[in-house]
């Protein structure tokens, strides 16, 4: 295990080859200035892995921070057990959520990430992947 | 889960034990709703399983949890038992109902065009919350429902939501109201009246959005009255404003605001008759029940479990 002193990273153990573990942790190494660190110097893509997934997901269009806050302000509006799935495949209406709610959460993202999003696209909005893509799309326009 | 192995279960027809119910008069709206809490028995459930097509039952099964496929199978189950109720034409198997969705995704019955079967003119349309499940019918009248809890919390603040999505008009009455709670129960009421009307006009939200119409509710007057047989109550004259479009025939939606069991407010929005005159004051009538299909159904309507709160209704 590596860990920086000063850009407060912490990388848990991996192999050259980038073969991916179930960590949990995500690496963004953006900040870094010189390390020694065992990998090959090359950059790769933030990555995120849930326990127990049987694949990973690269997700191109929203980053795994962005999927994770949406996730977050979902389960927070729906009031879900701390155990329910939510996933950037889930769809609001299968988690429970009416119209209202839809509509309170389009509003927390706005909050949260300062966009604004019309009425009309809101309402297209059907699983978390949806927002999460629609709020990176929204946030490199500004 | 239990119901995915009761299932394959076959039940013998069980639409011989739904109570027949002849079609809404003009103006009239049925108003059926379900309260989950009272379905708990697991053969009952199975037995509207049984009524739902493969797409639905697809549907119910993939919702995550217990509560939420109880919940979206008793939508189903109550959209379909209470339309057969109507009986057109003779005996109608809930299972054998077909629906569709038109251009703008609202859901509609496809009636079988037999020889002879002329297209009955039923619209309904269906909403729910986390306690109650409701349908509401009419014969030859766009109708549009919503309910929602009293109590049901907004996590957002009301007047930054009501600045975000309501109009004018709504956020300044809003902003008027100094009680929080009361404010709460306002802009609930509010919703449902807004939502109620974007479902009648069936055309999807972006045929209207929430911001380019006005729900105006007149509370010069509140009086009830008995007149012959019926209660006449006139809560309140509720009428719906298009910003865009001031000419548009809005004069021609009708709206009653009701309060249920004491826990939900309920807004119906139907299409005024045609022969009405522009102007003309008429009531809706409301006939409810409490319903649990096969099992009883409890006409409400004139108890203390309907109350109306907003609009010109006849019980």
């Amino acid at each position: 295990m590596a860990s920086i002193a000063g850009a407060s990273i912490s990388i848990t153990s991996f192999s050259s080859s980038l073969k991916l573990t179930t960590q949990t942790s995500s690496i963004g190494i953006s900040s870094l200035r010189s390390v020694s660190l065992p990998i090959s110097g090359r950059s790769f893509p933030s990555l995120r892995l849930r326990k127990g997934a049987s694949r990973f997901r690269v997700s191109c269009a929203a980053k795994p921070e962005t999927l994770d806050k949406v996730c977050e302000i979902v389960r927070n509006q729906l009031a879900l057990a701390p155990d329910a799935v939510v996933n950037g495949e889930s769809k609001f209406v299968a988690l429970g959520a009416d119209s209202l709610d839809t509509v309170e959460i389009v509003m927390g993202l706005e909050e949260e990430f300062g966009i604004s999003v019309e009425e009309e696209t809101a309402q297209s909005i059907v699983s978390v992947q949806d927002a999460a893509d629609l709020i990176e799309k929204l946030l490199e326009k500004k | 889960m239990k119901m995915r192995c009761c299932f394959q279960r076959s039940f013998c027809s069980a639409s011989s034990s739904l109570v027949p119910v002849q079609l809404p008069s003009p103006m009239e709206t049925h108003f059926w709703y379900v309260l989950p809490d009272q379905v708990k028995s697991v053969s009952l459930l199975n037995q509207y399983m049984g009524l739902l097509s493969p797409i639905e039952k697809e549907n119910v099964l993939s919702m995550p949890g217990h509560q939420l496929q109880k919940r979206a199978l008793l939508a189903r189950a109550l959209v379909r038992t209470t339309i057969a109720r109507y009986q057109i034409n003779g005996h109608v198997d809930p299972r054998s109902l077909k629906f569709k969705k038109n251009i703008h995704g609202k859901p509609e019955v496809v009636w079988q065009s037999e020889d002879g079967w002329c297209q009955p003119h039923l619209h309904f349309n269906i909403s729910h919350s986390s306690s109650m499940i409701a349908c509401g019918v009419t014969s030859n009248s766009r109708i549009g429902i919503d309910v929602e809890e009293k109590q049901r919390k907004i996590k957002n603040n009301i007047l930054a939501f009501a600045r975000r999505y309501f109009s004018l008009h709504e956020i300044e009455y809003l902003s008027s109201i100094s009680d929080s709670e009361v404010q709460h129960q306002e802009f609930i009421k509010l919703w449902t009246l807004k939502e109620a009307y974007v479902k009648a006009l069936g055309k999807g939200f972006s045929a209207a959005p929430f911001k380019t119409f006005t729900i105006h509710v007149k509370t010069d007057y509140k009086r009830s009255f008995v007149l012959a047989e019926d209660l006449l109550f006139e809560a309140s004259e509720i009428m719906v404003e298009s910003l865009n479009d001031p000419k548009s025939l809005t004069s021609s939606w009708q709206f009653a605001l009701l309060e249920l069991v004491g826990s939900h407010y309920a807004a119906i929005c139907m299409e005024k008759d045609k022969s009405i005159k522009v102007g003309m004051k008429v009531p809706v009538r409301l006939t409810a029940w409490k319903t649990i299909p096969f099992v009883e159904d409890e006409c409400v309507s004139g108890t203390d479990a309907v109350i109306p709160i907003g609009g010109l209704i006849k019980l």
